[in-house]
C-alpha cells in the first residue's frame, strides 16, 4: 500500500523559494548504488571533476557518465574510473560551457543489467544538472603576479604582488585588503602607482610554514566588494625550497583500503591498493599511478588500473598503460585502451597514435540443463541460436553445444598525423583499426574487425572568434572474420559468368588482395550499401563570438551502419541541424540561451517512417558573484514525430510503429552562500518533466522532484548538513512518491587531527529505505592518515547491508 | 577664495597623510618587478650614472636598467601579467613600457648577456625586444636572446612565432624550434635549433643554484650562487 507524502510540489517549491545554496554540490537522488554525487567548481572552460559515492560497488562493472551542453539531444559518454567505493572522472574543459550541463550515470551491473542515476532516464525522468559559472572580466583585471598558483618557497624568497594596471576606473585601489590565512597583511603592502608589493621579510612573523591560501579583496569606490580572487601556495624553509628548486620535484601517496561488504547474510571482502607518483624535472613531468584490487578476476573485464604519462612542455606526451586516447571525436572518444599512446606535437607538423586492447579474453563456457548435463548436439539435431557453437569434437566428442559466450581479446590501433597548431589552422587524417583476436578464446562467437578512416579540419579567425570545424570519417565493418579472408575456391564458386555473380574472378581476387591488406574480406564485410553512405559520419560546426553573443550553428550526418570500436557509444542513422545561441550581459552575470535542434533519422530507408526530433532549448542563468543567490532556470521541449497515424489502429498496421510525443521539462535552480548568525550554504532544485505520448504504448509520464541543501558551518571545527528529496512521478499512471531526509554533521577534534562525520538519510513514501554513515579520519603522523567508514542501509522487510572499511594512505 | 584655499592646504597634506599610511611609493606604476635575485643584482635609475644593489620586489620603471654580474641572475615580471624574464649571468638590459588606457607597450633592450623569456599571448599591445643587430615583436612565446659582446645576436625559438627585423631592415619570421643568428652587418641565419642551442635554452630557464656558508662575527651568512656554466 502506498503511503502518502504530507508534501506537495506546489507547498515544497513555496518553502525552498526562501532558501538557499552551496559550492561544493551534492546531490542525493534514490537509488540502491549510488549515495551521493559531488561535483567540483563549474567554471567556464575549466575541466569539471565529478565523483559518484557508492553504496556498495559489488556487482558493478563499469560506470559511465552521459553529459550534454545546453541545447543539444545528444549526450557524450565517458566512462568513470572506478575506485574502491567511489568512481570519478573529469569532463574536459572545452565541453564546460555556461548556463549549464546536463548528466546522469550509466550502471553497468554484472547480470548485464544497467541502472541509470537518476532512475528512470529513459522514461522520460529529468538528468541533473550543473550551473556552469562564467569567467568574469574582473578576473582578469586584477593580476596576482607572485606568487604563482601551487608555488613553493621560502619565506625569504617570499614576493606578494598584485597589478591593478587593467583594473576598472571603478575600483577603489587603496580600499584593497589583502588576507594571508584569513590574516589581513594590507598595512604590510608597499604601493607603487598600481602595484601592490609585500616581501615576506614584511609578514615574517605572520607567515608560518604549510599551505597558504592568499585572498585579494577589492573594492569600488562606493565601498562595495568588487571582486575577490585568490591564489594558493606553499612556504617552506630555504633549504627545502632550494632542494626542490634544483632537484627532482616529486609527490605521491599510496592508499591501501580493506572493507567488508554484508548484503543480507552474505559478506565478501574488499581489499584494494591504490597508489600515485607525480615528479618533475625541468621541462619534464613524470606521473605514475596504480589500483590494484581484490575484485580483479580473469573471468571479467580488468578492474585493475595502472598507467604512466611522460610529458615534456606541450611538444611530448606519451602514455602506458590504461589510456583514454583523444582523437577525433568520430575515431576515438573516451574509450580505454591499456597499451601506449602518445603524441609529438611540433606545431607544423605532428602526429597522434595510440595502441593497444580494449576487451581482455574472457573465455566462456558450457550450459547445462536442470540436470547439470552440458548441453551436446550432433550435426543431425543442432538448433539453431546464437549461443550455439562448433566445438571441438576431437576433445568433446560432439561438433555442437550451447555456451556461454566468451569475450574476444579486440586490439586498437591508431594513427592521426595532422598539420597546423591548432591555433588558427589544423587538418588531419586518421586511421583505425580495431580487430577480435578469433582465436583468444575457445567458447566465442562471430569476431569482428573495424577499419575507420577520416578527416578533420578546423580554421580560426579573429583570435578564433570565427572558428570553423569539421570531421568527416567513414568505415567497414566485418562482423565475423573467423571463417578470415575468401579462398580462391569460393571466389570461383561464387563469381563467374556461369555462377551467381557475373564478375570476373580475378578482379574479385585482387580486391580482396588490396582490401584484404587492411581489413578481413569474406561475405560479413560491410556496408552492403556504401553508396548510400550508410557507413559515412561527418559534422561540421561554425561558431562566432561577438558583442557578448556566442553563436554555433552545427551539423551532423550519421549512416545507419557507421561504427568506431574506438567509441563506446554513437547515436547513428540521424541528421539534423543544431543552433545554440548564448547571450553574456552584466559581466557574464546573466547568460540567456536560446537552442534549436531539428534532427531526422532513416537516412537509408531502412525504418517505415522518418522521425523528426525537434528539440527547443530556453535558459536564464543568474551568477550575481555576491550578495544574491545563482540562479538557473530552464525550459526544454522534446518534440518526436514520424507521421504515422493511430487512426484505426486494427486495420492500420503502421500505427504500432508511430512516434509522436512531446516531452516538456522545466527545471530551476537556486545557491546561496550567507551569514545568519553563523555561516551558511544553501541550495534548492526543482525540475517537472511531463510527457505526452500519443503512439500506440501511450507512455505518458510525469515526474517532479526538488532537492534542498544546507550547510552549516558553527565554527571551525563543528559543520552540520542538512538535506531534502522530494520526488513524485507517475508513468502510465502509475504513480511513485517518496521523500528522503538527510541529517549530518562533521567535528573536527584533537588539533583538528581527528576528524568525525556521520549522516542519518531516511526515505519515507513509495521507497522505504534507512542509511547510516560514519566516517572517521585520524592524522596519525604528518603524511600518514587512518580512516574508518561504517555505512549500513536498510530497507525495511526486505534486507540490511553494511559495509565496514579500513584506509591508511601515505604521502610522500 | 581664501576660506578654499586653505582648506585646499589643510586638506592635500591630510591625503598624502592618508596615502603614507598605505606606504605609497611617488610616482608612476612600475612597468616591472624584480621577482627573484641570485648573487649580484644591480639597477640604475634613468638619467643617473650609478649602479645600486636591487632586491626582491624592486619596481622597475620605464627606462630604468638592470645588470647582472658573474653566477648571478635576475627573475623579472611585467606588471601587467604579460610575462617573464630571467636575466642570466653578465647581462645588461634596458626596461621601457608605456601604460596607457589599461594596456601597456614593452620593448626590452639587451644590451648584452642572454634573457630567457615567456612571453602570454598579447591581445593589441606590443612586447618588443631590441638587441644591437634586431627587433623582435612576441605575441605570445617562448625563447631566449643571447647578445655576445660583439652585438650579434641569436634567438632560440622554443614556442610560437616572432617576427624579426634587422637592422639591415631585413625581415624574418622565426618558427618555434629554429634559431636565428643576426651578424653585425644585420644580415641573418636561420637553422633549426642545434643541439647547443637547445642546452643553452635549457641552461637559461634553469633555477639551479648552490649555497655556500660564510661565517662571519655576527653569525652565518647564506650567499646564493647560479651554478650552471653557459
Amino acid at each position: 500500500m502506498r503511503k502518502k507524502i504530507l508534501f506537495n510540489a506546489k507547498s515544497f517549491l513555496t518553502i525552498l523559494i526562501f532558501l538557499f545554496l552551496m559550492s561544493d554540490i551534492s546531490f542525493s537522488q534514490i537509488s540502491n548504488i549510488v549515495s551521493a554525487v559531488r561535483v567540483g567548481e563549474a567554471k567556464e572552460k575549466t575541466p569539471l571533476a565529478i565523483s559518484a559515492e557508492l553504496f556498495t560497488s559489488e556487482n558493478i562493472t563499469s560506470i559511465t557518465i552521459a553529459y550534454r551542453l545546453f541545447g543539444e539531444t545528444e549526450y557524450k559518454k565517458l566512462e568513470m574510473l572506478l575506485a574502491g567505493n567511489g568512481a570519478s572522472v573529469t569532463i574536459p574543459s572545452e565541453f564546460v560551457q555556461p548556463p549549464f550541463i546536463e548528466y546522469y550515470l550509466i550502471i553497468n551491473i554484472r547480470d548485464g543489467s544497467t541502472q541509470t542515476y537518476p532512475l528512470e532516464i529513459s522514461q522520460g525522468g529529468s538528468p541533473l544538472q550543473i550551473p556552469i559559472g562564467g569567467v568574469s572580466q574582473k578576473d582578469k583585471e586584477i593580476i596576482i603576479l607572485s606568487p604563482n598558483e601551487g608555488e613553493l618557497l621560502s619565506i625569504n624568497e617570499l614576493l606578494i604582488s598584485i597589478s591593478f594596471i587593467k583594473a576598472s576606473d571603478d575600483v577603489d585601489i587603496n580600499k584593497t585588503k589583502i588576507f594571508l590565512n584569513d590574516i589581513d597583511i594590507t598595512s604590510t603592502a608597499l604601493i607603487a602607482g598600481d602595484l601592490f608589493i609585500i616581501s615576506g621579510e614584511n609578514v615574517a612573523n605572520q607567515v608560518g610554514m604549510g599551505t597558504k591560501l592568499l585572498r585579494v579583496q577589492v573594492y569600488d569606490k562606493h565601498g562595495n566588494i568588487y571582486n575577490t580572487i585568490s591564489r594558493s601556495f606553499q612556504t617552506v624553509s630555504s633549504q627545502s625550497a632550494m632542494d626542490v628548486a634544483s632537484r627532482w620535484k616529486y609527490n605521491g601517496y599510496i592508499k591501501g583500503e580493506s572493507r567488508s561488504e554484508s548484503f543480507n547474510s552474505a559478506s565478501t571482502w574488499y581489499n584494494n591498493v591504490a597508489a600515485e607518483f607525480n615528479t618533475a624535472y625541468k621541462q619534464w613531468n613524470i606521473n605514475a599511478s596504480a589500483y590494484l584490487t581484490s575484485e580483479e578476476k580473469s573471468t571479467l573485464q580488468p578492474y585493475n588500473r595502472y598507467s604512466a604519462i611522460i610529458q615534456n612542455g606541450e611538444w611530448l606526451d606519451l602514455r602506458a598503460g590504461d589510456v583514454f586516447p583523444r582523437f577525433p571525436s568520430l575515431i576515438i572518444d573516451g574509450k580505454r585502451v591499456r597499451g601506449i599512446s602518445g603524441s609529438l606535437n611540433f606545431g607544423v607538423f605532428n602526429i597522434q597514435a595510440s595502441y593497444g586492447e580494449t576487451d581482455r579474453e574472457v573465455e566462456g563456457s558450457f550450459q547445462r540443463d536442470y540436470a547439470n548435463n552440458i548441453l551436446f548436439y550432433n550435426s543431425n539435431n543442432v538448433p539453431l541460436g546464437n549461443d550455439i557453437i562448433k566445438i571441438d569434437q576431437s576433445k568433446y566428442g560432439f561438433p555442437y553445444a550451447s555456451v556461454n559466450l566468451g569475450t574476444y581479446k579486440r586490439t586498437l590501433f591508431a594513427l592521426r598525423p595532422s598539420f597546423g597548431s591548432g591555433e588558427n589552422f589544423q587538418f588531419g587524417l586518421s586511421y583505425l583499426h580495431s580487430k577480435d583476436d578469433a582465436g583468444s578464446i575457445e567458447f566465442g562467437a562471430r569476431p569482428q574487425e573495424n577499419v575507420v578512416i577520416g578527416s578533420d579540419l578546423m580554421f580560426a579567425f579573429d583570435n578564433q572568434n570565427i572558428l570553423l570545424t569539421s570531421q568527416v570519417a567513414i568505415d567497414v565493418l566485418n562482423k565475423d572474420i573467423s571463417t578470415g579472408s575468401l579462398t580462391d575456391a569460393q571466389i570461383d564458386s561464387v563469381f563467374g559468368n556461369n555462377s551467381n555473380y557475373n564478375i570476373d574472378p580475378k578482379t574479385v581476387k585482387n580486391l580482396r588482395d588490396i582490401i584484404g591488406k587492411f581489413i578481413t574480406v569474406n561475405q560479413y564485410l560491410g556496408p552492403w550499401n556504401p553508396q548510400q553512405f550508410s557507413s559515412l559520419a561527418a559534422e561540421g560546426a561554425l561558431t562566432l563570438n561577438y558583442f557578448n553573443n556566442s553563436l554555433k550553428t552545427s551539423y551532423i550526418y550519421r549512416g545507419n551502419e557507421f561504427q568506431s570500436f574506438g567509441l563506446s557509444f554513437l547515436r547513428t542513422d540521424v541528421r539534423g541541424l543544431n543552433l545554440v545561441d548564448r547571450f553574456r550581459m552584466l559581466d557574464n552575470k546573466l547568460f540567456v540561451s536560446l537552442g534549436y535542434e531539428n534532427l531526422q533519422d532513416n537516412l537509408q530507408n531502412t525504418k517505415i517512417a522518418t522521425t523528426t526530433f525537434q528539440t527547443i532549448s530556453l535558459s536564464v542563468s543568474i551568477f550575481p558573484r555576491a550578495d544574491f543567490p545563482n540562479i538557473s532556470l530552464g525550459f526544454n521541449q522534446y518534440n518526436n514525430n514520424n507521421g504515422l497515424s493511430l487512426s484505426d489502429s486494427l486495420k492500420n498496421r503502421n500505427a504500432v510503429y508511430a512516434v509522436d510525443d512531446i516531452t516538456d521539462r522545466i527545471s530551476l535552480q537556486m545557491s546561496y552562500d550567507f551569514t545568519w548568525r553563523v555561516k551558511h550554504n544553501a541550495s534548492i532544485s526543482f525540475s517537472t518533466s511531463n510527457r505526452t505520448d500519443n503512439s500506440i504504448s501511450h507512455l505518458d509520464s510525469k515526474f517532479n522532484s526538488g532537492t534542498l541543501m544546507l550547510n552549516s558551518y558553527w565554527d571551525p571545527k563543528i559543520s552540520s548538513l542538512f538535506a531534502l528529496v522530494y520526488s513524485s512521478s507517475s508513468i502510465k499512471g502509475i504513480p511513485f512518491d517518496y521523500l528522503t531526509l538527510t541529517f549530518g554533521g562533521r567535528y573536527k577534534l584533537l588539533e583538528d587531527k581527528l576528524m568525525l562525520s556521520l549522516n542519518l538519510s531516511p526515505s519515507f513514501g513509495d521507497y522505504n529505505r534507512q542509511t547510516f554513515e560514519f566516517f572517521a579520519d585520524y592524522n596519525v603522523m604528518t603524511n600518514l592518515n587512518l580512516m574508518l567508514q561504517f555505512r549500513v542501509f536498510r530497507i525495511p522487510n526486505e534486507a540490511t547491508n553494511s559495509i565496514v572499511g579500513l584506509i591508511a594512505r601515505l604521502s610522500i | 577664495m581664501k576660506a578654499k584655499t586653505f582648506l585646499a592646504v589643510l586638506i592635500i597634506p591630510l591625503l598624502f597623510g592618508f596615502a603614507s599610511e598605505r606606504n605609497s611609493l611617488p610616482g608612476d606604476t612600475p612597468i616591472a618587478l624584480v621577482k627573484k635575485i641570485i648573487l649580484d643584482v644591480t639597477y640604475k635609475k634613468a638619467g643617473q650614472s650609478d649602479w645600486e644593489v636591487a632586491k626582491t620586489g624592486l619596481p622597475l620603471m620605464d627606462k630604468e636598467q638592470v645588470k647582472t654580474g658573474p653566477k648571478s641572475l635576475a627573475l623579472i615580471l611585467f606588471t601587467d601579467g604579460s610575462g617573464l624574464l630571467r636575466v642570466r649571468e653578465n647581462s645588461i638590459l634596458n626596461i621601457y613600457g608605456t601604460p596607457n588606457n589599461k594596456k601597456m607597450d614593452k620593448n626590452t633592450v639587451i644590451n648584452k648577456g642572454s634573457v630567457q623569456f615567456e612571453v602570454n599571448k598579447q591581445e593589441d599591445e606590443e612586447f618588443k625586444f631590441t638587441t644591437p643587430t634586431a627587433v623582435a615583436s612576441i605575441r605570445g612565446t617562448e625563447g631566449l636572446f643571447d647578445v655576445a659582446d660583439n652585438g650579434e645576436s641569436k634567438m632560440v625559438l622554443l614556442t610560437g612565432t616572432v617576427e624579426l627585423i634587422s637592422k639591415s631592415g631585413k625581415k624574418v619570421t622565426l618558427t618555434a624550434g629554429n634559431t636565428v643568428i643576426f651578424d653585425l652587418a644585420g644580415d641573418a641565419k636561420v637553422y633549426p635549433s642545434t643541439d647547443d642551442d637547445k642546452k643553452l635554452l635549457s641552461q637559461a630557464k634553469s633555477l639551479n643554484t648552490k649555497k655556500v656558508k660564510i661565517s662571519t662575527n655576527s653569525g652565518e651568512v647564506d650567499i646564493e650562487y647560479f651554478s650552471d656554466q653557459k
